[in-house]
């Protein structure tokens, strides 16, 4: 007896008892719904962090940070001048695995544009910053090495400046205008893209087509990871230094002047340990052999994400495997009340010359099928489910359906339908033909 | 080479700690062409000597030799597939799949041998129409008379062109008209080269048959031919 038929027999046999085929997919269709759906879910926590990852600076990002020096190191300390534009521009010369180097200084000041006036954060920068910290413009352009050679008074601006400053203007109007850092004035030349959490983009969507401008307080409420980047003032790190910091030191000078941050951003990944390496070797030079220095790294925390995802998709992979097992146990419940049922039926087949196997192969295919039909249900009711959550819980991760998740939801339906027919089949298929021929 | 050939066929059966001798020294021969009918009253063992003649069972002690082939250890699926190619059952109670319509019931046999999907309809059709079955095709068993079903039933035995049909009973569920029509297609089978058993307790039943075995408490108590009128030699 060839598949075909045997398939179509069993498509035959479960169209014959409807009600009681849904009953038995019910299991399946449960628990492919609910793999599915967790799926989702952890699909979308892990877009969602990859994406936040993205945002940050991804695992290219390296920080230098300070450091004590350890106690019996204290005499030595003072070799070191400490973390100044020695160090990027030696990271510059002598480590190449490092792609981009943005050294920053930073201070609060008093900005001013027109009748508007308030304390902001301002940042000093090499124009690797725009790349490290991966800044998007809008319009005009970022600052050039040109603007940090001359100490020009050029500055880039976050999207929420340009609100509050100019709140009837947009970013292109903008371009041109004058701000003052105390008192200082500065000419706009590029203001960035408008950084946004996903969930936010969303809700601008929703808001659009439904022709409101104000965003629900509960949304602005919320802790934003974007907020200081959408808050940026920049501008290049030698006029921050002349106009605002230099004279305040006995020994002034650029050079020997220490940065708030130094970040880096390694080029290629494949070389990430290599690159590592340089950078130490060449901070243990500008620092004199000085241990005050520390790389600080994403990828522990990363690592750190990543094993919080995949406790996610393993718990919730195992609650549904459960559910998966419990509707396979109905299945063989089922196949086996209709094997009791059919003990005549399967009598006249084996009468007129099925063997063990063919009768063996018709259950299985039969439970098989029962098991697939329900998988086939359940990624409709799963993937309705993960458009149930999207409405009734949003959150900044949507879960949705990946292809696999479909592929590995199948698989795992039919991998319940063969082992939960393997049971009856052999039953079915050890069945002698005389006494299942008399059985009533 | 005798179409069937038993010799000190025994078959036991175990019942809790009690033994039965269903089958107690069995010598048959049957040739290739042979009308027989098994004669004998409920538990003489005339159907499990039927059960054993049609392949599904085997004997506990003798030897059991079926179309060439001995069969007296054969394991299931050797038994299957000979019950597929060169027997055909009609039984008492029809033994009809009620899910399927004439065609598929017919055709079930042949499903088991491998043959093509339209060349088992073809040769179902065929059949269906030499039993006079041709406009009941797309017919469910439940909406045909006893007397169809049992067309039906012989239709699906001779499908696969079976050397040996047997009829267990063949018109114990039929009335006296339809019985006859049935047991004249058995002799017309006959007439047409066939080897056919009947299995039954009804000796008029038996009568048309060219040779009668009777059976009592699991041996063959005698043997006559009823063309020939009354009992001519004791086994």
């Amino acid at each position: 007896m060839n598949l075909w038929i045997t398939l179509e027999t069993g498509l035959r046999e479960i169209l014959a008892h409807k009600f009681r085929s849904i009953l038995s997919m019910l299991g399946i269709v449960l628990g492919v719904s609910s793999l599915i759906a967790t799926m989702g879910l952890t699909n979308g926590i892990e877009h969602g962090t990859r994406v936040f990852m993205e945002q940050i600076g991804g695992l290219e990002l390296v920080s230098i940070i300070q450091k004590e020096v350890s106690a019996d190191r204290m005499d030595f300390s003072a070799l070191s001048p400490g973390r100044t534009i020695r160090d990027a521009e030696a990271l510059r010369v002598s480590a190449p695995l490092v792609g981009y180097i943005s050294p920053e200084m930073g201070f609060g000041a008093f900005i001013a544009a027109g009748p508007i006036s308030d304390r902001k954060a301002i940042l000093g920068v090499w124009p690797d910053h725009f790349v490290v910290a991966r800044h998007d413009l809008n319009v005009g352009r970022f600052l050039t090495q040109l603007d940090v050679d001359n100490a020009t008074h050029a500055m880039v601006i976050g999207d929420d400046i340009v609100q509050k400053f100019w709140p009837a203007l947009t970013p292109a109007q903008v371009l041109g205008r004058t701000i003052t850092i105390n008192q200082v004035p500065f000419r706009v030349v590029g203001v960035c893209k408008r950084y946004e959490r996903e969930q936010e983009k969303r809700m601008q969507e929703i808001l659009k087509s439904r022709n409101k401008a104000q965003p629900p307080k509960s949304a602005t409420l919320r802790w934003d990871p974007f907020r200081r980047k959408n808050e940026s003032i920049i501008i290049p790190l030698t006029t921050l230094f002349y106009e605002f910091k230099s004279g305040q030191l006995p020994d002034d000078s650029m050079a020997s002047t220490h940065i708030d941050t130094l970040n880096l951003r390694i080029e290629n990944l494949a070389y990430y340990r290599q690159a590592l390496d340089q950078i130490r070797s060449t901070l243990n030079g500008t620092h004199r052999g000085v241990d005050d220095f520390d790389l600080q790294t994403r990828d522990e925390w990363f690592e750190r994400m990543e094993t919080s995802i995949s406790a996610t998709r393993l718990s919730g992979g195992l609650i549904a495997i459960i559910s998966l097992v419990v509707g396979g146990i109905g299945i063989t419940n089922i196949m086996l009340a209709s094997i009791s049922e059919r003990v005549r039926e399967i009598g006249i087949r084996l009468a007129v010359g099925a063997r063990g196997r063919d009768i063996f192969l018709q259950i299985l295919v039969e439970s098989v099928s029962v098991a697939f039909i329900g998988g086939l249900i359940g990624i409709v009711a799963g993937y309705g489910l993960i458009q149930l959550l999207i409405v009734i819980a949003p959150s900044e991760n949507i879960p949705f359906m990946s292809v696999e998740s479909v592929i590995i939801s199948v698989a795992f339906a039919v991998l319940a339908g063969i082992i939960s027919g393997i049971y009856p089949a052999l039953r079915a298929s050890k069945l002698d033909p005389i006494s299942a021929l008399r059985y009533e | 080479m005798s179409l069937v050939l038993l010799e000190k066929v025994a078959k036991t059966y175990r019942i809790g700690d009690q033994e039965i001798r269903a089958l107690d020294g069995v010598d048959l021969r049957i040739e290739e062409g042979e009308f027989l009918a098994i004669i004998g009253p409920s538990g003489s063992g005339k159907s499990t000597l039927m059960h054993l003649l049609g392949c599904l069972d085997t004997p506990s002690e003798g030897r059991m030799h079926l179309f060439g082939q001995d069969l007296t250890t054969a394991r299931s699926d050797t038994l299957a597939a000979v019950r597929n190619r060169e027997i055909g059952f009609v039984f008492q109670s029809f033994n009809l799949l009620p899910k399927l319509d004439v065609v598929r019931n017919i055709e079930l046999p042949l499903l088991y041998s491998g043959i093509p999907a339209a060349e088992r309809r073809r040769r179902a059709i065929e059949v269906a129409e030499s039993v006079g079955l041709g406009d009941r095709l797309a017919n469910r068993p439940t909406q045909l008379s006893g007397g169809q079903c049992q067309r039906v039933a012989i239709a699906r035995a001779l499908v696969n062109r079976p050397r040996i049909i047997f009829g267990d009973e063949p018109t114990g569920n039929l009335d006296s008209t339809t019985g006859e029509l049935v047991l004249e297609m058995f002799r017309q089978l006959n007439r047409e080269g066939r080897t056919v058993v009947l299995v039954t307790h009804d000796p008029d039943v038996a009568g048309i048959a060219r040779r009668v075995i009777e059976i009592r408490d699991g041996r063959i108590k005698r043997e006559y031919f009823p063309e020939s009128a009354p009992p001519s030699r004791q086994p």
